[in-house]
């Protein structure tokens, strides 16, 4: 796969930012923030008319066929335009889970409505720091999953879940049906995630990845999901980078633009680098799907998009001064996605970690 | 395979074949007089295998192929440290200048020709003792003397000036018009009477740059290579000629490898420095910038293959690159804790932290500063405003110094 776009790709890039750009405000993003249990269906109902859902599927199942370099193209779109409701991520992921690990009736069960979105899916891998633990808190017996999964972004609207669990001593990577299941709505400070904690008792599990193997497969999916998230990262970060420069230009303190002082257009050309750096790793890491070095690519473009957002969201903030801290300019927006999207798919400890490993070499 | 990659295996290929001969083995211990020698000889080999002047003219003795095939050529030869670096900036922007601008084509001939084999060798005289960043704010002068020129003045950082036969140069020549329109572009004998050459001693301990005086030295007109006063802008286009170069992520530092290895060895507090979280979080940090760099440069060079111009993120790369080298090689010096003390002047940057620590400054500094990437980024890329010049349009000899 080339890290050069073509026509077609490009057509995509322009055709969903034209879409979100026309069906997405900050107008609408902040009431949801008010309240729990909300996503922004705005959002939601663009990704499924556009095919959004169905974009990394096979065409077998109601998919287009097309893979993670695409789908990076509207993740970075709805990352500069904030819109994206956590399926994006999550649906992928479980889909992906089930293409990959599932049998026949599996996929024939959850892929077609999952590519649609008009199933939701999610996956429930991390406890707290660990995004993938050792010893899940979930057990499985006899078919049967209990305990509780916390804070699962989407959870909270999840039709099926993608679990990691413990079966006696070895990890099992697994679909559960969520069906009826009871959840608690997680009062976050970015509530359009729509953020869960789920509980289960009893409820019955199907295997996708038993023994030790699913840990690895688990850990895939989650690559799979962080590589997609790193163009939604980088496209807020680049957002950001735009909106302080364009400020930077208009407002004059001292008879002049506060972009000519060199404390403000050092701190704009810095985001500049890390954009780029945080761009051109996500590209590759997407490029490299299906290849041996996948998870290093997705780990390093991991690292890269988390940083350039997170300082993004804090300089530009900086850059406005007191305007930009309050509510109705909105920047606070992008500021609470930056550290939501940073926490989703494992935190900057879990990539490291991983990182290391792959380029330490077996027994590091 | 494509054709790039076929030229690609034949590069590699011969350059392998060149490492007994040229390789970081056959120049340990030679005096840098010894090394420019075998340098010497190794250009002339490159000429003779034809990846001397590799998109430049044929009719000038270069290849005639294309900046792809340049790039893909240096990317080869750079992994093997061969005694190159006396010509990077000869081959790199003088030469090329003067087969731009050159008026007496004979002599330019003469001159690339003998430039590419390795005989000749060209500086560029541009930074003052006043200003390296602010070209336009240079001193030395060149004054009417019959039908020609008398230069004199000082130029500074001069890299390779005590091996050069030639050099171009940039003097003011009108000290009453505003900065930028005073200023011709010159070549000038470095031989010829009058030029004194004085090299620098660098933290390292090296010396590749020099201070330059000129006490009248005379040149004839045809050594000019602009209209009188229109020098600033062929010395710009000196500075855009190669807008993408084999470049290195590493920041012409060591690998990242070499830092793996390194803390696999050493033990922090009895346990092995790997497993230590400051130094993982580096590492990692380290790889995915040097991975975003080397991604970047892959798609420049996919672009220029494809016949688009790359992207202005190429720019990226000294800036970010050298600063993480210079971090980097501290930490490793701190991983080597008092072992770290000892110091071999001649190590190469490339493969010894201290070394690489030591001449990192240099890196953030030559060919254009930390501060001076970042203004060009944000002027030149974001659009943003320029600094507060307060000697804009202001005639030379009237702005307070």
């Amino acid at each position: 796969m080339s890290i050069l776009y073509d026509e077609g790709q490009q057509a995509i890039a322009t055709e969903s930012r034209r879409a979100l750009e026309a069906r997405v405000s900050k107008d609408d993003l902040l009431p949801l923030l008010q309240t729990s249990g909300r996503y922004h269906d705005g959002f939601w109902t663009t990704a499924k008319e556009q095919g959004w859902t169905a974009l990394a599927l096979p065409e077998a199942y109601g998919g287009l066929d097309l893979g993670l370099v695409e789908l990076g193209l509207i993740a970075h779109q709805a990352g500069r335009t904030l819109s994206g409701a956590p399926f994006l991520t999550s649906n992928f992921g479980a889909a992906k889970a089930i293409e990959l690990y599932g049998n026949d009736t599996q996929k024939a069960r959850w892929l077609p409505g999952l590519a649609s979105g008009e199933t939701i899916g999610a996956i429930a891998f991390a406890a707290g720091a660990d995004a993938l633990p050792d010893q899940p808190a979930i057990g499985l017996n006899a078919g049967k999953v209990e305990g509780m999964a916390p804070g699962v972004s989407g959870g909270l609207f999840a039709d099926v879940a993608i679990l990691l669990a413990l079966d006696g001593g070895t990890p099992a990577l697994l679909i559960v049906d969520l069906a009826g299941i009871e959840r608690k709505a997680v009062d976050s400070f970015d509530n359009s995630r729509c953020v869960a904690d789920i509980t289960f008792a009893g409820t019955p599990a199907e295997p996708l990845v038993t023994g030790e193997a699913a840990r690895a497969a688990a850990l895939r999916i989650l690559a799979l999901q962080a590589v997609v998230t790193a163009h939604e990262q980088t496209g807020g970060a680049e957002a950001l980078m735009e909106i302080a420069r364009d400020y930077a230009l208009t407002r004059k303190a001292f008879g002049q633009p506060i972009g000519a002082f060199q404390s403000i257009k050092h701190r704009i050309a810095e985001l500049y680098g890390l954009v780029e750096l945080a761009r051109a790793n996500a590209i590759h890491a997407a490029a490299c799907e299906g290849q041996d070095d996948f998870i290093t690519a997705a780990a390093a473009a991991r690292l890269s998009a988390t940083e350039a957002y997170d300082t993004a969201a804090r300089d530009c903030i900086q850059i406005h001064g007191g305007i930009g801290v309050t509510w109705e300019i909105g920047l606070h927006l992008h500021m609470r996605r930056s550290r939501t999207l940073a926490l989703e798919q494992g935190s900057s400890f879990f990539w490291e970690d991983i990182l290391v490993d792959r380029l330490a070499g077996a027994g590091a | 395979m494509t054709d790039l990659e076929t030229y690609r295996a034949k590069a590699a290929e011969w350059c392998e074949a060149m490492v007994p001969a040229f390789g970081k083995a056959a120049r340990e211990g030679l005096t840098v007089e010894e090394d420019l020698a075998l340098g010497r000889r190794y250009q002339k080999a490159k000429f003779d295998a034809g990846y001397a002047g590799i998109n430049w003219p044929t009719d000038l003795g270069g290849q005639g192929l294309g900046h792809i095939e340049k790039i893909t050529f240096e990317g080869e030869e750079m992994k093997h440290g061969f005694p190159n670096v006396y010509f990077g900036i000869s081959l790199g922007m003088p030469v090329p200048v003067l087969m731009q601008f050159g008026s007496d084509r004979e002599f330019v001939k003469e001159r690339v020709l003998k430039a590419l084999q390795g005989e000749e060798i060209w500086c560029q005289l541009f930074s003052e003792p006043s200003g390296g960043t602010d070209l336009a704010g240079l001193r030395t002068r060149a004054e009417t003397d019959g039908n020609g020129w008398k230069i004199n003045g000082q130029k500074v950082w001069t890299s390779w000036a005590q091996y050069s036969d030639y050099g171009v140069i940039v003097v003011r020549t009108d000290p009453t018009v505003a900065k930028h329109k005073g200023l011709t572009y010159f070549w000038v004998d470095m031989k010829a009477p009058g030029v004194t050459v004085r090299p620098i001693k660098l933290a390292g301990g090296d010396s590749h740059v020099n201070e330059v005086f000129f006490d009248d030295v005379k040149i004839s007109d045809d050594h000019r290579m602009s209209p009188v006063g229109g020098g600033f802008a062929v010395a710009l286009a000196t500075l855009m000629i190669e807008r993408y170069v084999a470049t290195d992520s590493a920041g012409f530092g060591p690998h990242l490898d070499l830092f793996v290895d390194l803390a696999k060895e050493v033990r922090l507090n009895g346990r092995p420095a790997i497993e230590d979280g400051r130094i993982r979080q580096q590492i990692a940090r380290n790889h995915a910038m040097r991975a975003g760099l080397d991604s970047i440069n892959r798609r420049a060079r996919l672009m220029m293959q494809a016949g688009m111009t790359p992207g202005p993120e190429g720019s990226l790369n000294k800036l970010v690159a050298v600063r993480s080298r210079q971090k980097l090689s501290e930490l490793a010096l701190d991983l080597q804790g008092t072992d770290a003390f000892a110091f071999d002047e001649h190590a190469s940057p490339k493969d010894d932290w201290a070394s690489s620590w030591i001449n990192a400054p240099t890196g953030r500094i030559a060919g254009g500063s930390d501060e001076t990437l970042l203004n060009t980024i944000a002027e030149r890329i974001l659009g943003l405003p320029q600094d507060h010049r307060p000697d804009k349009g202001i005639p030379f000899n009237q702005i307070p110094a």
